[in-house]
C-alpha cells in the first residue's frame, strides 16, 4: 500500500511511501477519496452528486468546479487513479 | 555531584581545560570553553545539574564556545561554536557567547537525537497531563512557558518537544528558557522566583536572556510525561482569555511542518505524529493577561490524569 491514510473525523492526513510527501485531506478531498474507494468506477456526475449530499449542499457551478479541481489533486498526488 | 558545587574557579578551570561534563533531560554534554561570560550563565543557570569529571564519563556531545583566531579578536571580539571540532555556525558577536552555547545545544539535539520525533515546541506538565505548545515567533510561547513554569507547571522543554518513537511519552530538557525584549522585564515582574541571566542585545533575535529552570523541574528531567493536550497560545494585546478547540489534522500538519526530523523518519514519524494526535485534544489559545492564562491552564489540568476532576 503506498499511502498511509489517518482519518480526524471529517479530515485525513495521508502519508506517501513512495516520496516520503505527507498531505492534508480536506473535508471534500476526504469524502470524494472515500468514494472512489468504496465505488471504484464512479462517474464523476455521481461523485459530484453524492458529494453534495453527503456535504449537505445545494448544487451549483462553482460545487462542480471544486470537485473537479480536487479531484485532479488526489490524482495529482497518486491517491486516486486517473479516470 | 551539582554543578553548583563546584567553586567559580573550579568551574572556570574545568571549563578551560577538560571540560565540564553535565547531564540535561537524556542527553550527556560536555562543555569547553575560556570566555568568562559562558562560565558565569552555567553557574547562574545549571547549578542544579549534576555534573562529573569530564575525562572519567561518556558524553553525547561535545561542544566549545570560545574566540576564533588572534587577529579577528583584536579586531572584532567574536566567538564560535563548535561540535566535534566543526564549525556549524557563522561567529557571533562575543557579547552573545552565552546565547550561542544555548542555541547550538539545541542544534546538537535536534540534528542527532533521531530517536524522538523532535519538535519545535514547550512542553509543560502537571498533574500527570502534558501540554504541548507550539507556535512561531512572537506567539509568547516562551512567555507563557515561563509564566507556567513559575506557577507550578512542570518545565519539561522550552524549545524541544521529544517524543518518544517507542513509547510516544515525553522526555524532559528542561533547560533554560530563551526570553526576548520585553519578555524579560515582564518576567521579572511577574515572579520573585524568577532568576534571569544577563541580557545580551542586538542578537538576531533582539535582546535575549535565559531564565534559570525551576529546581523542581531539573529534579524530576528523567520522569517523561503523558501528553495530554496540544495549545497554540497566542498573545495579543487586549484579547479575551479563550480556548478553543481546532481541527486534530490541520494541528498534525502544523507539528510535522515544525517538526526537525519528520522528513528524516519517514513512515515512522507519520506514526509517531498521528498517534501522539490520537492521544491529546488540539485547542488555539488567546490571551493578553498571564494570570488569565495560568488560571486557564490549570483549569485544563484540573482534568488530566492525576487531576481532582
Amino acid at each position: 500500500m503506498r499511502y498511509r491514510l489517518k482519518e480526524y473525523d471529517a479530515e485525513a492526513v495521508a502519508f506517501d511511501t513512495a516520496s516520503g510527501d505527507t498531505h492534508y485531506l480536506a473535508p471534500l478531498a476526504l469524502t470524494l477519496y472515500r468514494l472512489y474507494r468504496d465505488r471504484p468506477g464512479l462517474s464523476r456526475d455521481e461523485a459530484r452528486t453524492l458529494a453534495a449530499r453527503y456535504h449537505d449542499v445545494e448544487w451549483d457551478p462553482s460545487l462542480d468546479a471544486q470537485v473537479d479541481e480536487t479531484l485532479e489533486g488526489l490524482c495529482r498526488i497518486g491517491l486516486l487513479q486517473p479516470e | 555531584m551539582k554543578l553548583l558545587q563546584l567553586s567559580p574557579s573550579e568551574l572556570r578551570t574545568r571549563l578551560q581545560e577538560s571540560g565540564i561534563w553535565l547531564r540535561t533531560g537524556p542527553f550527556s554534554l560536555r562543555i569547553r570553553s575560556r570566555i568568562p561570560h559562558v562560565a558565569e550563565g552555567l553557574a547562574e543557570l545549571y547549578g542544579q545539574f549534576e555534573t562529573r569529571h569530564a575525562h572519567e564519563t561518556f558524553a553525547d556531545f561535545h561542544v566549545e564556545v570560545n574566540a576564533p583566531g588572534v587577529l579577528r579578536r583584536w579586531l572584532r571580539p567574536q566567538v564560535d561554536f563548535s561540535f566535534d571540532g566543526q564549525l556549524p555556525f557563522k561567529p557571533l558577536p562575543y557579547d552573545q557567547a552565552y546565547p550561542m552555547l544555548e542555541w547550538g545545544l539545541n542544534w546538537c539535539v535536534s540534528m542527532h537525537a533521531h530517536q524522538y520525533l523532535i519538535i519545535h515546541a514547550a512542553v509543560i506538565e502537571k498533574n500527570g497531563g502534558a501540554a504541548i505548545l507550539p507556535a512561531p515567533p512572537g506567539s509568547g510561547k516562551s512567555t507563557l512557558t515561563a509564566a507556567l513554569a513559575l506557577s507550578g507547571w512542570r518545565l519539561l522543554s522550552d524549545e524541544l518537544a521529544l517524543i518518544d518513537r517507542k513509547s510516544g511519552l515525553i522526555h524532559p530538557l528542561p533547560r533554560p528558557i530563551s526570553l526576548k525584549n520585553q519578555s524579560i522585564p515582564l518576567i521579572r515582574a511577574f515572579s520573585r522566583d524568577a532568576f534571569i541571566n544577563r541580557p545580551s542585545h542586538d542578537t538576531t533575535k533582539g535582546t535575549v536572556a535565559h531564565m534559570r529552570p525551576p529546581t523542581e523541574s531539573v529534579r524530576r528531567q528523567h520522569e517523561p510525561a503523558r501528553p495530554a493536550w496540544v495549545i497554540f497560545p497566542r498573545w495579543s494585546a487586549g484579547s479575551a482569555t479563550t480556548l478553543a478547540p481546532r481541527s486534530r489534522a490541520q494541528t498534525f500538519m502544523f507539528l510535522v511542518q515544525n517538526a526537525f526530523n519528520y522528513s528524516h523518519l519517514g513512515a515512522d514519524g507519520f506514526q509517531v505524529g498521528t498517534r501522539l494526535i490520537d492521544e491529546v485534544r488540539c485547542y488555539d489559545f488567546a490571551y493578553s493577561r498571564l494570570d488569565e492564562a495560568i488560571e486557564a491552564f490549570d483549569r485544563l489540568a484540573a482534568r488530566a490524569p492525576d487531576g481532582e476532576a
